[in-house]
């Protein structure tokens, strides 16, 4: 009972910290945005725009929640909840401090890579549910774009896991050295393009193409249930992010303690930032492209990962 | 397994169809099997309208047909007008209005090299190329008071003279405009992925190109080596050292680097002409306010940034065109879309739409 | 230095490298870079304001929602008051403005036709013609004479016919002469210096009209027993009745000239002594003989000049010429003046030969118009060669065929043909020219005199070579208009004053170019109502007015006259006069214009635009002859409701507040706001 009490209150604090991230998120990709292609982004409300969101959100709020008359309501409804429920929940395995994480399961790795992949059944539930055949094309990207990509994402991780001798992120951390850095730095770029494929950020944003199918998978939704889906985006990418950071970059190292968890959140916001400076400047790549590019590079390049760990292992 | 194929709307309003047009595309998964484009949802009858109005006031509407290229239209229109009222133009509003138009081709080509690039979804590309858009516009607004529907070129010259420290601004604007260019150039045309999406997609054979009336850069990409400045020379461009700019692969690609260093040889030609420039009267002198040719017709075109644009007129000896005709080229090119799109992907489809630069006041009129 | 950079040469192939598909180093090497450029962009300034804060630069062209800056009532009229000699400051202060109407800038005098139109309109006849009589001393005759340069800058002429300024002149002058013996007095000598002026043509008494209005003691003398100089003997009687021009003379005699006809000077009183007498000595004598061709047998009976013609056809209503083919040599406004005299004066056949082609005929196209229909042949592209004489008697003349009067550069440079073409005639009249001839009038002085036998004068300041010495009028600028005549008195009168008061005589003296305003091709009047057509002057039956010396042009009637004043634009004044070309320019039809259009009452009763329609093309600000409607640099429409759109009258005369953002104070106002342009 009180297992479940203490897993409502991670779950109401990990909407929270997704909702605050992405509120934070939105502003600071409007900044970076803006200063790349020589704009200033937000500006009025707050110092530099950063309040811009607080006036935002309550307009998401408070707009009228249009609901397609051809949709399938109930799923139509609930589709934005289960998009971001994968995604809150990813977060309870992320070791915020050494040896501490807000679900220190031995199979957490297995969770975090495991969980958000159930976005994609939810993606395809929006995406159908809408009789959109815009939102239809942009479900079926996202589904093909997304299971591929599970795969070089999982084997990018996988030397981690290797060199800890621990599916459990806690140990991953706990046995990291310095040197893992050089050594997985193929690994830790094939999981930071796979993961902002599986995001559905730019470059890899085909299923959203905003100059194709104009929002995807989520074309209908409006006022907060829109809010939702973008929610569940800017919480992707900081938990992806995050697992970066405490797993790939050392987590708090050189600090430890608080400072640690401060050097966490900042490792991550620097991923963010780069992976918010990506999709800024490249093109979108096109589907066919998309997977090729999943099958002849990425998924060689982690195998070649986790050859070159496999044969460093043996010697330690 | 048994598959169906998917018919798609794509419009009227739609971010990427560059206006207000509708494509009603059929898809075999992402791959196109049909696309045809349904135009006239910005019809306004601008050719009809110009019978009911004076040849001056038949200026502004032609803003109106390409809006993003108002002084080709301004130009196109009023050359056919003089042509059919024997203006004399005087040669300072001769170098304005080559001035005008080739900064003109620079916001419009922006526009075009913009938009491909937003297409695909480089965003920071393409407000790179606005940023110098609106340079340009800057100039406009300085010379003319405004910033998108212009109606500075009028039949016997130009509506203003240059204000006093535009000449600075222009060569300024001009010495700065090729190195941003490169920029894009690298950031955008250099770069893989817009490569690899631009590249071999909606190819487009010269004679093809020929046959459809295809023109200007979305031509000059598939080595058409055609340009009404150099090939038809009218006003004073003879006077100007230029090349022009052709592709040879026929390809998205090529037509949107076309575009880009057009814009570089329109620098060249604007430094020429500032250069050249002398004081002079801007308009014609003598022209009544309500003019009245004699009856006849004429035709007139120009190299606008889309193509050649050609300006129909038929004159009854009233006060009013008896009949306005106009050649758009946006129109011409977009009729070879259907041809060039089919067994591409849907994503391509856009891509090549946007590479054929169509401007929809301009197709519908 | 160079400071142009080397351009960018174009590339052989814009298809870039040959290979469609790059490598994976190549292809990471170029997301690189790109990486590289966005950083450098997002360090960078941005190009962009911080808007609202940091404004935006504006346009002074700026193509906003229209204003206008005045509407024609009773009371708002800005208007130039009349007889004051601040008169001449007024024109220059427009000057400096760039206000100044194209009539007034085009008249070599600055006669202001606008306020003349304005006080007819408004039925004060007498003070418009007061007004005219300020700067063109002989309105009567003027109205009669004059080519008018006002008329052909007219901004009518754009729209459809120029106002009658002419005509209205004359009516002026009629309507005046019913009252003049109550409103001429004698002006107050103010000044105890006396001026001579010798010659009462238009220069002179243009001259002493300003002098004796700035106090000074006016002195002239005249050589024919009449005054009026050339309009005396000169301009034919059918154009000018003689007792108009002793009319308004006695006019100026009125208020204080002393003027002494029949006394010629340099015969009857030496200039030295003139000299000596006054303060100062205007010499206005004008051109007194006819220049005749030096070829072959211009010594035979029949041969005569245009100037003893006219004044013998003029004096005498008899020239000899009763009966006989008479030849005019020359193209220009005396010979056509010679042609019609001579049909009133009994020739039987009267032929004008001129070396021009008949559009390049320098006079003017109305006057040959009107010979033409009286009956003279012009015959055209002709040269005079020989004067062919039998028995001493005129017999006819040889002409050559002209090809070409004038060479590229425009100099006067006839090509003759082979041809020869033989015109018989009893009388010759040579209508080329006029030449000055002065040497009994300079005699025992020190007046500089050229070679040809002119005056040396200085064409700017109107001095001759000795001090207090001056020169206006034809001897100063040769053949001319006799509004041009007294534009030169003017200034000679400016001259003697400075020189008189001590003052350096170029100084901060305003030189007053006239601005040439191009000609205008007419305008379309096929569907013009007749309401805004210009007045037709009436004119006397060609077949009868030929022959005799009864006025060709009828004049006026009050009735038409008003109406005709009231189609005057009063251009610059920056008030709306309801002329309704903005509301017909407008392509959107977004302009609402209605007046009242009756005589004495007009004014405008509706003035709408319509915000919603207006598509800021500028082409009724451009089109506004007084520049009261004016575009305002006010963009934020947003600030605007839908049911504000219609701006009328009194919204469009709101005082100007704002910029382009919002209003002056920061805060558009949620009416309509109409700013204006900040004065420099």
């Amino acid at each position: 009972m009180s297992a479940l009490l203490l897993g409502i209150a991670w779950g109401i604090a990990a909407v929270l910290a997704i909702a605050g991230g992405a509120v934070i998120g939105v502003w600071w990709e409007r900044k970076v945005a803006g200063h790349i292609q020589l704009r200033y982004g937000p500006l009025q409300i707050g110092p530099a725009g950063s309040l811009q969101m607080l006036a935002d959100v309550p307009k998401l709020l408070f707009k009228e929640d249009i609901v397609p008359s051809a949709a399938d309501k109930p799923l139509f409804k609930w589709a934005p909840l289960m998009v971001f429920a994968p995604v809150a929940a990813s977060l309870a395995v992320i070791p915020f401090a050494a040896g501490w994480a807000p679900l220190d399961t031995s199979v957490g790795v297995l969770f975090f890579l495991a969980v958000p992949s159930l976005e994609v059944v939810a993606i395809l539930v929006a995406a159908w549910s809408q009789r959109n055949t815009l939102a239809a094309i942009g479900g079926l990207r996202a589904a093909s774009q997304m299971i591929a990509y599970e795969v070089p994402r999982a084997l990018s991780v996988l030397p981690l896991v290797l060199l800890a001798g621990s599916l459990r992120p806690t140990a991953v951390l706990g046995a990291w050295q310095w040197w893992w850095m050089p050594l997985l730095s193929i690994g830790f770029i094939v999981y930071l393009i796979a993961s902002i494929a599986e995001m559905n950020r730019g470059p890899f944003d085909l299923p959203e193409a905003e100059s194709e199918l104009v929002a995807g998978y989520f074309a209908d939704y409006s006022g907060m249930r829109w809010a939702i889906f973008m929610m569940a985006e800017y919480g992707a990418m900081i938990a992806a992010s995050l697992f970066a950071a405490a797993t790939f970059l050392g987590g708090g190292w050189p600090f430890g303690g608080a400072l640690g968890t401060a050097a966490i959140v900042l490792k991550a916001a620097l991923l963010i930032t780069v992976i918010m400076w990506v999709r800024w400047t490249f093109p979108r790549v096109r589907q066919d492209q998309l997977l090729r590019f999943c099958w002849t590079v990425l998924v060689p390049a982690a195998l070649v990962q986790l050859v070159v760990v496999g044969v460093v292992l043996p010697w330690m | 397994m048994r598959t169906e194929e998917l018919t798609l709307n794509l419009g009227p309003s739609h971010p990427s169809t560059h206006g207000v047009c509708r494509l009603v595309v059929r898809l075999d998964g992402e791959v196109v099997t049909h696309v045809e484009p349904v135009i006239g949802h910005l019809h306004r009858g601008i050719e009809k309208m110009a019978e009911n109005r004076t040849y001056l006031q038949v200026v502004p509407l032609t803003d109106r047909l390409d809006y993003v290229g108002s002084m080709y239209a301004n130009w196109a229109y009023c050359r056919a007008v003089e042509r059919l009222a024997g203006i004399r133009v005087p040669e300072r509003a001769e170098y304005l209005r080559v001035i005008v138009c080739e900064l003109q081709r620079i916001a419009s080509h922006m526009m075009g090299i913009g938009s491909s690039a937003a297409d695909t979804g480089a965003t920071s590309a393409f407000l790179y190329a606005f940023a110098q858009r609106d340079l340009v516009i800057d100039l406009f607004e300085a010379l003319c008071g405004a910033r998108l529907t212009y109606n500075y070129v009028r039949p016997g010259g130009v509506a203003f003279d240059l204000p006093e420290g535009w000449v600075e601004q222009c060569r300024s604007f001009v010495a700065q405009h090729p190195s941003a260019m490169l920029e894009i150039d690298e950031l955008f045309f250099g770069n893989v992925i817009a490569r690899a999406r631009l590249k071999g997609i909606g190819v487009l054979d010269a004679d093809t190109a020929v046959a459809w009336g295809v023109s200007g850069p979305s031509a000059r990409g598939s080595g058409v080596d055609w340009d009404l400045r150099r090939d038809d020379p009218y006003s004073v461009y003879p006077r100007f050292d230029f090349d022009v700019v052709v592709g040879s692969n026929g390809d998205a690609y090529d037509r949107a680097r076309v575009r880009l260093w057009e814009c570089i040889e329109s620098c060249r030609i604007i430094e020429q002409a500032l250069d050249q420039l002398e004081p002079g009267p801007v308009m014609a002198e003598g022209l009544p306010r309500l003019l009245a040719p004699r009856p006849g017709d004429a035709y007139d075109h120009i190299e606008s940034a889309r193509g050649s644009l050609g300006v129909y007129l038929v004159s009854d000896g009233s006060v009013r065109p008896y009949r306005m005709k106009v050649r758009s080229p946006a129109f011409c090119n977009l009729a070879v879309l259907p041809l060039i799109a089919t067994g591409h992907t849907l994503s391509d489809l856009l891509v090549i739409l946007g590479s054929l630069d169509p401007v929809f006041g301009e197709v519908d009129r | 230095m160079d400071v142009k950079r080397a351009r960018p040469a174009v590339p052989p192939s814009v298809s870039g490298d040959a290979e469609d598909r790059m490598g994976l180093v190549k292809g990471a090497a170029s997301l690189a870079k790109g990486l590289g450029i966005t950083l450098k962009a997002g360090v960078s300034r941005p190009l962009t304001v911080r808007y609202p804060q940091q404004k935006v630069a504006v346009s002074p062209r700026w193509r906003g929602p229209l204003a206008l800056r005045g509407v024609l009532g009773r009371d708002d009229i800005p208007l130039l008051k009349s007889a004051s000699h601040a008169y001449n400051e007024l024109i220059d202060g427009l000057y400096r403005s760039d206000r100044l109407p194209p009539c007034v800038g085009n008249c070599p005098a600055n006669v202001d036709a606008r306020g003349q139109a304005f006080l007819i309109a408004d039925n004060r006849v007498a003070e418009a013609y007061e007004l005219v009589r300020d700067r063109n001393i002989l309105p009567g005759v003027l109205g009669r004479i004059c080519h008018h340069p006002c008329e052909t800058a007219c901004k009518r002429n754009f729209y459809d016919e120029p106002v009658a300024i002419r005509p209205l002149h004359r009516f002026a002058y009629e309507e005046y002469r019913k009252i003049r013996h109550e409103r001429i007095s004698p002006l107050p000598r103010t000044q105890g210096k006396s001026v001579c002026v010798v010659g009462s043509g238009p220069s002179g008494l243009a001259a002493a009209y300003d002098l004796l209005k700035l106090g000074y003691r006016v002195v002239m003398y005249e050589r024919e027993r009449k005054p009026g100089g050339a309009l005396n003997t000169g301009v034919p009687a059918y154009r000018l009745p003689r007792d108009v021009l002793y009319e308004e003379i006695g006019d100026i005699v009125g208020l204080g000239l002393e003027l002494n006809t029949g006394v010629e000077v340099g015969k009857d009183v030496p200039l030295v002594e003139l000299i000596r007498e006054h303060d100062a000595v205007l010499l206005a004598v004008g051109l007194q003989q006819s220049r005749i061709l030096p070829i072959p047998g211009t010594d035979a009976e029949g041969v005569v000049g245009a100037l003893e013609f006219l004044w013998s056809a003029n004096f005498k209503h008899e020239a000899g010429v009763r009966g006989k083919r008479v030849l005019v040599i020359g193209g220009g406004n005396v010979a056509v003046d010679v042609a019609r005299c001579a049909l009133r004066v009994g020739a039987s056949e009267v032929k004008l030969a001129c070396l021009e082609s008949e559009s390049e005929m320098p006079c003017h196209p109305w006057e040959i118009a009107e010979a033409l229909d009286e009956g003279v042949v012009a015959l055209c592209s002709l040269g005079p060669e020989e004067v062919l004489v039998r028995h001493g008697q005129v017999a006819g003349m040889r002409m050559r065929s002209c090809l070409s009067v004038f060479d590229e550069t425009g100099r006067f440079a006839p090509k003759f043909g082979d041809e020869t073409t033989d015109v018989p005639a009893d009388v010759i009249v040579f209508a080329i020219g006029q030449a000055p001839k002065i040497d009994a009038l300079v005699a025992g002085t020190e007046l500089l005199v050229s070679g040809r036998g002119q005056l040396v004068v200085d064409g700017t300041l109107f001095t001759t070579s000795v001090p207090g010495v001056f020169a206006c009028g034809e001897i100063v600028t040769g053949p001319g208009s006799a509004i041009g005549s007294i534009a030169t008195g003017h200034e000679a009168a400016t001259s003697i004053h400075r020189y008189l008061q001590g003052l350096p005589l170029d100084g901060d003296r305003v030189a007053r170019p006239v601005p040439v305003y191009p000609k205008h091709a007419p305008a379309d009047i096929t569907n013009v109502e007749a309401n805004r057509r210009r007045a037709v002057m009436p004119m006397a039956d060609p077949e009868e007015r030929a022959s005799d010396f009864r006025q060709v042009e009828l004049g006026l009637t009050r009735q038409e006259a008003m109406a005709e004043a009231m189609r005057c634009l009063r251009c610059e004044s920056e008030v709306c006069v309801g002329c309704t070309f903005c509301a017909r320019t407008c392509p959107d039809y977004a302009i609402k214009v209605e007046r009242v259009d009756e005589a004495g009452a007009r004014c405008l009763t509706r003035y709408d635009y319509d915000l919603s329609k207006c598509c800021y093309c500028g082409l009724c600000a451009e089109q506004c002859p007084t520049k009261a409607l004016q575009h305002t640099g006010q963009y934020e429409l947003s600030f605007w409701h839908r049911d504000l759109m219609v701006f009328d009258k009194g919204e469009m005369l709101r005082p100007p507040t704002g910029t382009r953002a919002t209003g002056r104070d920061g805060v558009s106002p949620p009416g309509c706001p109409v700013p204006r342009r900040e004065e420099p």
